[in-house]
């Protein structure tokens, strides 16, 4: 039963990633984009990680992916439509495509991964939060000094120059 | 093959699932009828009148002209987006329902099964809630886009960038609302409220009320209702997303609202006002069944949308844009500091 | 009146929503309180005032006779020229004179209700009534002839009028009618 879903969610969201680089209209990418991530957020689900599901859907579907949508429908759509993209040779992008290809299935084949967590750990809201403040503290504290850089950076462009 | 108790417990789902889908398909029926009646006695008018006593079948013959009326779709518009937009505007604010606990336990008279009030009681609960709830942006957007016309889309970018601007700030007095309770599960949330009224979560003093404001405010953006209903200002953009739309489709972006103000309303009492549990803790509001306090909490507070939106005018869009970044999200920051000082 | 203490007033009175709680205040006192629309046609309906400008009626004496005398008058103050008056000669004692009208009509699509012609009459034969229910399905209603004129209208010149009156509504061959019930008079404030 479980493998019957998580074939289902794979295919589906396998399928809806290629319609994301060949649907021609920006707008169908993003939509098919928030498919493939609400597959992935099931597929967290099939691994008994609901919180990490919920996360999934409420930041990238919920906000990265309105943004998104927010810069598209700003762009001027006959333009875009025309372009063809990526603007390199094709060569290339089928050589950087295999690479990371390979990449991904030396990770798949190399660490030991199943359907179901390793057994003993409960990925709850608690043991998660118990480990970013404990074992994983200094990642953590990096990845939100990180952020804070962005988000003054961030500040520092869009304010007007004087 | 499935043993009995298997089969019943199924069988118990598919009903509460389809008990509530017909309760939110039907509700839009009263609530119409309400908010018109509101609305008119708040303007010292009668409101519906002519059909039926008072005017209770006047939405029954609304909804017999929206299902009559002609499906138009704008020529130039891109169909699949178009057709598909008031699904997505609709399926996310009924998928909510699925955390959402409307009471604990209730036993059937002389079967002796107990069966619970919620259809999943999910430890997520809240984090589900404001993550589903939110999806339903997609239909504004992408309706608006997809209708090919100029006011349709400037309210689909207007309803995105209102969405990103509150979403924080709701999230951050959900996150308040976690911290005082201790648990992303609704259903915890509300044990923790029990007793008298003082042990409400609003009146936690002094960071109940600030987040119960914080959230309600935030809400009222997220849901487009007046004073933040700029996406479908009908001043400025006619009917803003929703413009291009008629006929049943235009009902299902109407069915979404109505059903997301009963959200709104059923997470506030949730998380702010003991859910079920009744004021005082005194055996004679016991003899009432809990679902009845739950229910005339979140009729309350329906109205107490309604009447707001006969009250409040308009915000502008660069005042909905302050409310949110420069009022609320800075409030709620601090208030997080405050109640995580109160709480150790 | 220094600047601090007002502009901390000014944001506690933002903070505590002071302002919003008096809108809603207001708007929950009307939303309690009653309503002053009119159940017209179902239940209620208006008895205007004697002063009310509505359809035109012809008056007799105390005699039954026509006081109109088809001067003309009215026909030439009338803006919109929308009476027509054809005098005749009749010494039987139906007019108050021996020269009455033959003809006196009014079309209603045009008249505008100004009363010019209830001040020019010398005789104070034509009147403008209490009649406002005006609403027909083709042209030729809109115009009223004398015979229609001369008959006394609904509401009798006794009552007074500017008050509200239960009425029935009916639904007749001829077209829908709104009954007044004249015993039951309320008054009500609009």
């Amino acid at each position: 039963m479980e493998k019957l879903f998580f074939l289902m969610f794979a295919a589906v969201a396998i399928a809806s990633g290629l319609a994301v680089v060949t649907a021609r209209n920006p707008v169908h990418s993003a939509l098919a984009l928030i498919v493939c991530l609400i597959q992935v957020a099931a597929l967290f689900v099939l691994l008994r990680s609901p919180f990490l599901a919920a996360v999934q859907i409420f930041i990238y579907v919920g906000a990265v992916m309105v943004l998104f949508l927010f810069v598209v429908l700003i762009l001027d759509m006959r333009k875009a439509v025309l372009q063809a993209f990526p603007p390199v040779k094709k060569r290339f992008v089928v050589g950087v495509i295999l690479v990371l290809m390979a990449q991904i299935l030396a990770f798949v084949f190399v660490t030991p991964m199943g359907l179901s967590p390793a057994g003993g750990w409960e990925p709850t809201v608690e043991s998660i939060g118990r480990m970013l403040f404990t074992k994983y503290l200094f990642p953590f504290e990096v990845v939100s000094v990180i952020l804070l850089a962005a988000l003054v950076a961030a500040i520092v462009i869009a304010k007007e120059r004087r | 093959m499935p043993d009995l108790a298997t089969l019943l417990e199924i069988l118990i789902i598919v009903v509460k699932v389809s008990v509530i889908s017909g309760i939110l398909f039907s509700l839009p029926l009263p609530l119409t009828w309400i908010e018109r009646k509101v609305a008119g006695h708040i303007q010292v008018r009668l409101g519906p009148w002519r059909v039926g006593p008072h005017g209770v079948l006047q939405p029954f013959a609304d909804m017999v002209k929206l299902l009559i009326k002609e499906d138009i779709v704008p020529e130039r518009a891109d169909k699949f987006l178009f057709k598909l937009a008031p699904l997505l505007s609709m399926i996310p604010a009924f998928l909510v329902f699925v955390a959402i606990p409307f009471g604990e336990k209730f036993a059937i008279p002389f079967v002796g099964k107990e069966i619970t009030l919620y259809l999943s009681d999910m430890n997520v609960g809240i984090l589900y809630i404001l993550a589903i709830g939110g999806l339903g942006i997609y239909g504004m957007i992408l309706g608006g886009w997809a209708s090919n016309s100029k006011y349709s889309l400037l309210g689909g970018l207007r309803s995105s960038a209102q969405m990103i601007s509150y979403e924080v700030s709701m999230s951050f007095a959900a996150i308040g609302v976690v911290m005082l309770t201790n648990s992303l599960n609704l259903l915890e949330m509300v044990r923790s409220q029990s007793g008298s009224f003082l042990d409400w979560n609003i009146f936690y003093l002094p960071v109940g009320p600030v987040w119960f404001v914080i959230f309600i405010i935030a809400a009222l953006a997220e849901i487009n209702r007046i004073p933040f209903d700029l996406p479908e200002d009908e001043g400025t953009l006619a009917a803003g997303f929703h413009t291009e739309y008629s006929g049943m489709r235009f009902s299902f972006f109407m069915l979404a609202e109505y059903v997301a103000m009963v959200t709104v309303s059923v997470l506030t009492v949730i998380m702010f006002f003991g859910g079920w549990n009744p004021p005082l803790d005194i055996s004679i509001f016991h003899l009432v069944p809990p679902i009845f306090w739950f229910l005339g909490k979140v009729i309350l507070f329906i109205y107490f949308f309604m009447w707001l939106r006969f009250t409040l005018p308009r915000y502008r869009y660069d005042q909905l844009m302050t409310i949110g970044w420069k009022v609320l999200i800075p409030l709620s920051l601090v208030n997080i500091l405050v109640t995580g000082l109160m709480i150790i | 009146m220094s600047k601090g203490p007002s502009r901390i007033a000014e944001f506690i009175k933002k903070a505590l929503f002071l302002d919003f709680v008096k809108g809603l205040s207001i708007t929950l006192k009307y939303n309690v309180s009653r309503s002053i629309t009119l159940k017209y046609p179902d239940e209620e309906k208006w008895v205007p005032d004697r002063r009310f400008r509505g359809q035109h009626t012809l008056n007799k004496d105390e005699n039954g006779r026509e006081l109109c005398v088809a001067c003309e008058l009215c026909v030439k103050v009338c803006p919109t020229k929308c009476i027509t008056v054809i005098p005749m000669e009749d010494d039987t004692g139906r007019g108050i004179a021996d020269r009455v009208a033959k003809v006196w009509k009014v079309e209603l699509a045009r008249c505008m209700f100004c009363g010019y012609c209830e001040d020019a009459c010398p005789t104070r034969a034509v009147r403008l009534g209490r009649d406002y229910e005006l609403a027909c399905l083709d042209l030729s209603c809109t115009t009223r002839e004398k015979d229609e004129l001369l008959k006394p209208q609904s509401i009798p010149d006794t009552i007074q009028g500017g008050f509200v009156v239960r009425s029935s509504f009916e639904r007749t061959p001829e077209g829908i009618r709104v009954v007044p019930d004249l015993r039951m008079q309320k008054k009500r404030n609009i």
